[in-house]
């Protein structure tokens, strides 16, 4: 039977972190099982090089160093691969505990149990219940439902720049993109990414659940510089019509419409079982006015009466 | 597989450290310590033994358990050095900094917990240097509605019976109900899940809904139920629910995005044709409306028809004014 992959790799991470001097891949082979029974040299270098790959990214720093005999030899120095002294007492562990929890993304969800274990290795202290849900503790969740999260989280990691098709809100078909990706921003449970857009040579943001499609990577190194500060959210609050901008005065039935009188910054009751409101607002009311049907009437802005009145026109033609 | 090999490696890299220093260690206390199951435990230590410098000689790791205890009978086949604790990889940093920042940000956060959770926050980041770097390109930012949440956390921790005026979006009423509350999440907007005792059901208020809130005198006293797992989504139309189509043009694709559907069939102006299913039809009147000439209801015809009057009836008005 072929050897476990997680045995392969933790042996080649204690021969690595074990020694002083640097190992030559001849070495390791005569140590660790696996390779010893990888059949062929080329199967064995293949299996070396993706295995080096997984441990730089469970965070092991690896060193190449060429040896006397001009032979390349590898090794983890405990110097670069020690965790500094970090001192954290109960309530700490605890909170910590509680955030490590918030991913339901897979790989970031092992990422943090991981980083809590080695915490915990270091001596971080046990609070009593710290996986137990306790009774009125809030859970946050962090969803992550779209596929592309994952490659455009490396791809801001490691500032590599990648292509997707991407479909507008109101587009049919997708287009294909060129970005360089800077941040992933979750709001209001959905995730977006704030980049540069290489064909239209501007800052954009993405929706993720709009990529159809992989993502690719692509190769070399970014173009733009990137910002000091993305401000992901304040696109999005746009977007959501959230950014007010305008006003308009309109008609709202008694007793209907609560979340229209509760952004109202004036309400005036009439006598004929009509109420009489101003309301900021920025794009998109006129189709939220219409949710409200025969219970709304907009008195102005003309252009938004005239908006909402061509809505009412296309549902009542069904 | 592939994912799971990475985690279980970096789980024993620390598991080696951990037992080093506790030298017949509980099997119950250790899994704990890792927030894993003792057959996750047990599943690595069978691995251990595999695992040294060498596989020749005494080089391996002489790792063994009775199920109970961790016996570790040759320390020393790993120097002092060699079972240091690992410095944090990138991701793992980003991971824990990313939630700890965002958890941190929730207006409902007990004050304690809070302050507890951003100096661990600042001593994270000293520790994990250069890899606490990337996490700046990934945030969270949690919705939640400071008074009300305030008063639920109170009312859980009390446990307290609650009145609310809640307002239903699908029916534009506020209603008045009491209820058991029985926890507080978030995702992506703060709920509360508790028991409704005007539907005699369970039911999740979402927190910005709520046009009022007070703690009553009475003890909540919900039933026994089981916690619904949050990650299998917040709304799980059931099987026998009635069915609704929905055809869109271009301009109402966010329908699929923000609708859990059956299907979604590509239509050839580029539309689609929605199938999902709800417990109350009625709720999409509001729905075909806000669509316009973006979509129509194609079924059940008597949602279309009321869509349909809703909107004439709402044209009468503008001629009159």
């Amino acid at each position: 039977m072929a050897i476990a992959k997680a045995e392969r790799l933790m042996n080649l991470a204690l021969c690595l972190l074990g020694t002083r001097r640097a190992l030559s891949k001849r070495e390791l082979r005569g140590s660790i099982e696996a390779y010893l029974e990888a059949s062929g040299d080329e199967a064995f270098n293949r299996m070396f090089e993706r295995d080096k790959d997984d441990l730089r990214e469970l965070g092991l720093v690896i060193e190449t160093v060429e040896n006397l005999d001009g032979e390349t030899g590898y090794l983890a120095r405990r110097d670069s691969n020690r965790l500094p002294p970090i001192t954290l007492d109960v309530e700490e562990a605890a909170a910590l505990g509680l955030a490590a929890r918030v991913w339901q993304q897979a790989r970031l969800a092992g990422a943090a149990s991981g980083a809590l274990q080695k915490l915990r290795a270091a001596g971080m202290p046990e609070a009593e219940d710290a996986y137990e849900i306790q009774p009125g503790a809030l859970e946050p969740r962090i969803p992550v439902h779209e596929a592309a999260f994952e490659p455009l989280m490396l791809a801001c990691r490691d500032r590599r720049p990648v292509s997707f098709e991407y479909r507008k809100a109101n587009a049919a078909r997708p287009e294909p993109r060129q970005v360089e990706p800077w941040t992933l921003e979750c709001w209001r449970g959905h995730w977006y990414l704030a980049g540069w857009d290489r064909d239209r040579g501007a800052e954009r943001v993405f929706r993720l659940s709009r990529i159809t499609g992989k993502v690719r990577s692509r190769a070399g190194a970014f173009t733009a510089p990137v910002p000091d500060a993305v401000t992901v959210r304040e696109t999005v609050e746009s977007w959501a019509g959230e950014t007010a901008t305008r006003s308009a005065r309109i008609r709202l039935r008694s007793g209907c419409g609560y979340p229209l009188r509760a952004r109202a910054t004036e309400t005036r009751e009439g006598a004929d079982g009509w109420d009489e409101l101003e309301i900021p607002y920025g794009h998109g009311l006129d189709a939220w006015l219409v949710e409200f049907g025969p219970d709304v009437v907009v008195l102005e802005p003309a252009d938004l009466r005239a908006d909402v009145v061509e809505r009412l026109r296309a549902v009542a033609k069904g | 597989m592939a994912a799971n090999a990475i985690d279980q490696t970096r789980r024993m890299l620390s598991l080696v450290t951990y037992l080093r220093e506790r030298p017949g260690a509980h099997v119950a206390d250790v899994a704990r310590a890792f927030g894993i199951t003792e057959d996750e435990l047990i599943s690595d230590l069978d691995v251990l033994p595999m695992c040294g410098t060498s596989f020749r000689g005494g080089d391996l790791l002489d790792i063994d358990t009775d199920g109970d205890r961790i016996w570790w009978r040759n320390p020393g086949a790993l120097s002092a050095e060699a079972s240091e604790p690992l410095r944090l990889a990138a991701d793992e940093a980003t991971a824990l900094l990313v939630a700890a920042r965002a958890v941190a940000t929730l207006p409902g956060l007990r004050e304690g917990d809070r302050d507890a959770l951003v100096r661990a926050t600042a001593k994270l980041e000293a520790a994990a240097g250069e890899a606490a770097g990337a996490s700046a390109r990934l945030s969270v930012t949690f919705e939640s509605e400071g008074g009300v949440f305030a008063e639920v956390d109170r009312a859980i921790s009390e446990r307290k019976r609650l009145w609310l005026r809640y307002y239903s979006p699908a029916r534009d009423e506020l209603t008045e109900r009491e209820v058991d509350p029985i926890r507080l999440f978030a995702v992506g907007h703060t709920y509360m899940e508790a028991w409704c005792r005007l539907s005699e059901d369970r039911r999740t208020f979402r927190l910005d809904r709520v046009a009022e809130i007070r703690i009553l005198e009475e003890a909540a006293a919900p039933p026994e139920l089981e916690l619904r797992d949050l990650s299998e989504g917040l709304v799980q139309p059931s099987a026998d629910d009635p069915e609704v189509v929905v055809e869109v043009g271009p301009g109402g694709r966010w329908v699929a995005e923000y609708y859990p559907h059956d299907r979604a069939d590509e239509l050839p102006d580029g539309g689609l044709r929605i199938t999902l299913r709800t417990p109350d039809p009625a709720s999409l009147k509001r729905l075909a409306l806000r669509l316009g000439s973006d979509g129509r209801i194609v079924a059940p015809t008597g949602l279309a028809d009321s869509a349909r009057e809703a909107a004439a009836a709402a044209l009468a008005a503008y001629e009159g004014v």
